[in-house]
């Protein structure tokens, strides 16, 4: 029986990844704490973002037959090399979306952040309990 | 061939559409560094008020461009051929989503001026109301699925920060924190949506998407986005229902509703206006675009009956979400508590009007029913904003939200009491307004569809609104009073708008046959087979025509 090696490590690999967003989508509805909130959302949010740089990957290394590095020596190069670097180069796009996905995620953070500290100068406590109670006041 | 040089002349005249929304954004964050200089309030209201104007004339020229067009207008940003780079694509269905909301926007910044009088802090407020119209007009004309993400975080990041203005007040915070945490979490589902369909179609471009979905347009394929990874079936319908669950968080339809009655009631009034008529129309527009425009009923998704079972899981927490909206409006003592249980009620009739999409059931009938959903959002929309705007007045003059303590104060706003009876027969469905015509189109439809439940569900989610709507009433209008108030002058600009909005309503009602008539023309125009083939075909024109120019 051969074994696959890459299809074995991708598939834990995206298996891990759907047990994270799980568990912090649990952290997220569950957890009491408002700190311990920002960071499951912080892990939600990474993991989609780890997630979509995978996407971006158009070959995966091969210990039997090892890739070329995406790299072009040439300085003219032929139809023939081209062709083979769009096959191997990681598609920049997805990394262009993460970026843009992080930069968002820190603003919603910082908003967090700072709502958390005013929550704690109003209330003394960040526990979501506690605040339930206080606001039947 | 790979390499794609920015097209140096435009091939049509449409900056109207490009021009709108970064305009927009950039009004909206220069007025804080105007308030290190300029200190005075006269300042902000005219400069919110001449933006707000502006984007109301842009949008309006924009639908007369697709109106007199008769097709779907594209603008490409930085001259980038649409597939590759950002592109905004606005059809008839989104040009009139997008007038709405311009209008209300610059009716609700006028009463603002009225609103902030005395108010600290409205440097920050304007700029946040800015950008919520950026993040709102954003949303509504896009036709890139990433840049829909990147707006919907414009959008509710200016929702989370007005939801908190009154920072000191421990129910606002609590209020904010709750909707910004799942909305951050529901968003970033939204983002995994888009990743998948990335993953799978290769591109991000809208049409182009609703090309590849399509098995017959598979020859019209472009080269520049041609990658299929893994099963494209099981992608689409992963993505779809990530995308569903934000859309219907930001739409607060059922399971995710909870948020709302906490986050409208706590921000300043003009705001809550602003996002219980406006911003949850977004979840509704959005869930559009992806199950008519991207995945319609001749696309990949309805393999295996997939779409009918999303149709199905629509239409069923559409009429709970009505139903309990209506029920729980019933009770609230809290004004504006009780209209925002009101908002989640007509979400679920609007999400209702959506599920009308069965592949059973012949196109001329889900025409109906997408036209009664755009005409009950614009009827809801105006009605829900004439309604907060005008019971904001009796809260300032009354100093309390709550319903029983507000008893009798009508008697001595006779003209906002009579606004805000024609706000609440809009909601009820009274045959004056549009309210009601949009209702019965609703009905008319399931009822030429041979779905009977579904009818008599908005019958039923009316008759239970009808009671809560008419304890307002009472109690504003006609209960004796409990506290003696005295009248106070200076409304007339409040007054103002408030009279235009209840005017409007019976304007919609009254000329109801001619708006059915240029709705269902929209919407035959944009969502129904033909429709989506215009906004294809929109699409690759632009494409070969840029193809021309660059070769």
């Amino acid at each position: 029986m051969v074994i696959n090696v890459n299809v074995y490590l991708f598939t834990i690999l995206i298996l891990c990844m759907f047990v994270n967003l799980g568990i912090s989508l649990y952290g997220i509805l569950s957890r009491p704490s408002l700190i311990k909130k920002i960071i499951a959302l912080t892990i939600f949010s990474d993991t989609a973002n780890t997630f979509a740089i995978i996407i971006g990957y158009r070959s995966w290394p091969n210990p039997y037959h090892p890739l070329r590095p995406p790299v072009l020596t040439v300085i003219e190069p032929s139809r023939g090399d081209i062709e083979y670097f769009t096959l191997v180069a990681v598609d920049p796009l997805p990394q262009a979306l993460v970026l843009t996905a992080i930069v968002i995620g820190l603003a919603i953070i910082l908003f967090l952040v700072f709502l958390t500290l005013q929550m704690y100068r109003l209330c003394g406590t960040t526990d979501v309990r506690k605040i339930a109670k206080l606001r039947r006041w | 061939m790979i390499k794609v040089y920015g097209m140096s002349s435009p091939i049509e005249p449409t900056q109207s559409v490009g021009i709108l929304v970064p305009l927009l954004g950039i009004a909206a964050f220069t007025i804080p560094l105007f308030s290190l200089k300029i200190r005075r309030k006269e300042f902000y209201d005219y400069y919110t008020l001449l933006f707000s104007l502006i984007a109301f004339t842009l949008t309006l020229y924009n639908t007369w461009l697709v109106w007199s067009r008769g097709k779907p207008i594209l603008y490409a940003y930085g001259g980038w051929i649409p597939p590759l780079g950002i592109s905004y694509e606005v059809d008839m269905f989104s040009a009139i989503l997008g007038l709405l909301s311009a209008l209300v926007m610059l009716l609700i910044t006028i009463y603002s001026i009225w609103y902030t009088r005395g108010m600290d802090g409205y440097e920050w407020y304007y700029t946040l109301l800015l950008g919520l119209e950026t993040g709102l007009l954003g949303c509504i004309y896009t036709g890139d699925v990433f840049n829909l993400f990147v707006m919907i975080e414009v959008l509710a990041i200016s929702a989370y920060g007005l939801v908190a203005f009154y920072r000191s007040r421990i129910q606002a915070v609590e209020a904010a924190i709750k909707y910004a945490f799942i909305g951050a979490a529901a968003t970033t589902l939204y983002f995994l949506a888009v990743v998948f369909i990335y993953a799978s179609f290769g591109s991000l471009n809208i049409a182009d998407i609703a090309i590849k979905s399509r098995e017959v347009y598979r020859a019209f394929t472009n080269i520049f986005s041609d990658g299929v990874f893994g099963n494209i079936f099981v992608a689409s319908a992963t993505s779809i229902a990530l995308a569903l669950w934000a859309f219907t968080f930001k739409a607060a339809v059922f399971p995710n509703h909870f948020w709302l009655p906490d986050a409208h009631p706590e921000a300043p009034t003009p705001v809550s206006a602003a996002l219980s008529g406006l911003v949850v129309n977004i979840g509704a527009y959005a869930t559009i675009r992806f199950l008519y425009t991207l995945f319609g009923v001749d696309s990949i998704l309805t393999t295996f009956g997939y779409r009918d079972f999303v149709m199905w899981v629509l239409l069923i927490l559409g009429i709970v979400s009505g139903v309990i909206g209506a029920l729980l409006m019933i009770i609230q003592d809290d004004v504006k508590r009780l209209l925002a249980y009101s908002t989640i009620s007509h979400m679920g009739l609007i999400f209702m009007g959506i599920a009308i999409g069965f592949s059973n059931i012949p196109e001329y009938i889900v025409n109906i029913g997408l036209t009664a959903t755009l005409y009950h959002i614009i009827n809801h929309s105006i009605g829900k904003a004439l309604l907060f705007l005008a019971v904001g007045i009796l809260i300032w003059a009354s100093g309390t939200r709550s319903l029983s303590r507000m008893a009798g104060i009508g008697k001595l706003y006779p003209l906002v009491t009579v606004s805000i009876v024609v706000g609440f027969l809009q909601l009820m469905g009274f045959p004056i307004c549009g309210g009601f015509f949009s209702k019965l189109l609703l009905y008319e439809a399931y009822v030429a569809a041979g779905m009977i439940i579904p009818a008599l569900m908005v019958v039923v989610i009316s008759a239970i609104s009808v009671v809560a709507y008419i304890k307002v009433i009472y109690t504003i209008w006609i209960r004796p009073p409990i506290v003696a108030y005295e009248r106070k002058s200076g409304i007339a600009l409040a007054l103002a708008i408030v009279l235009f909005m209840a005017l409007m309503c019976i304007m919609l009602g009254l000329a109801a046959p001619i708006v059915i008539q240029w709705l269902t023309d929209s919407v035959v125009s944009s969502l129904s087979k033909e429709g989506v083939e215009n906004y294809i075909n929109a699409f690759l024109e632009f494409y070969r025509e840029a193809l021309k120019h660059l070769s």
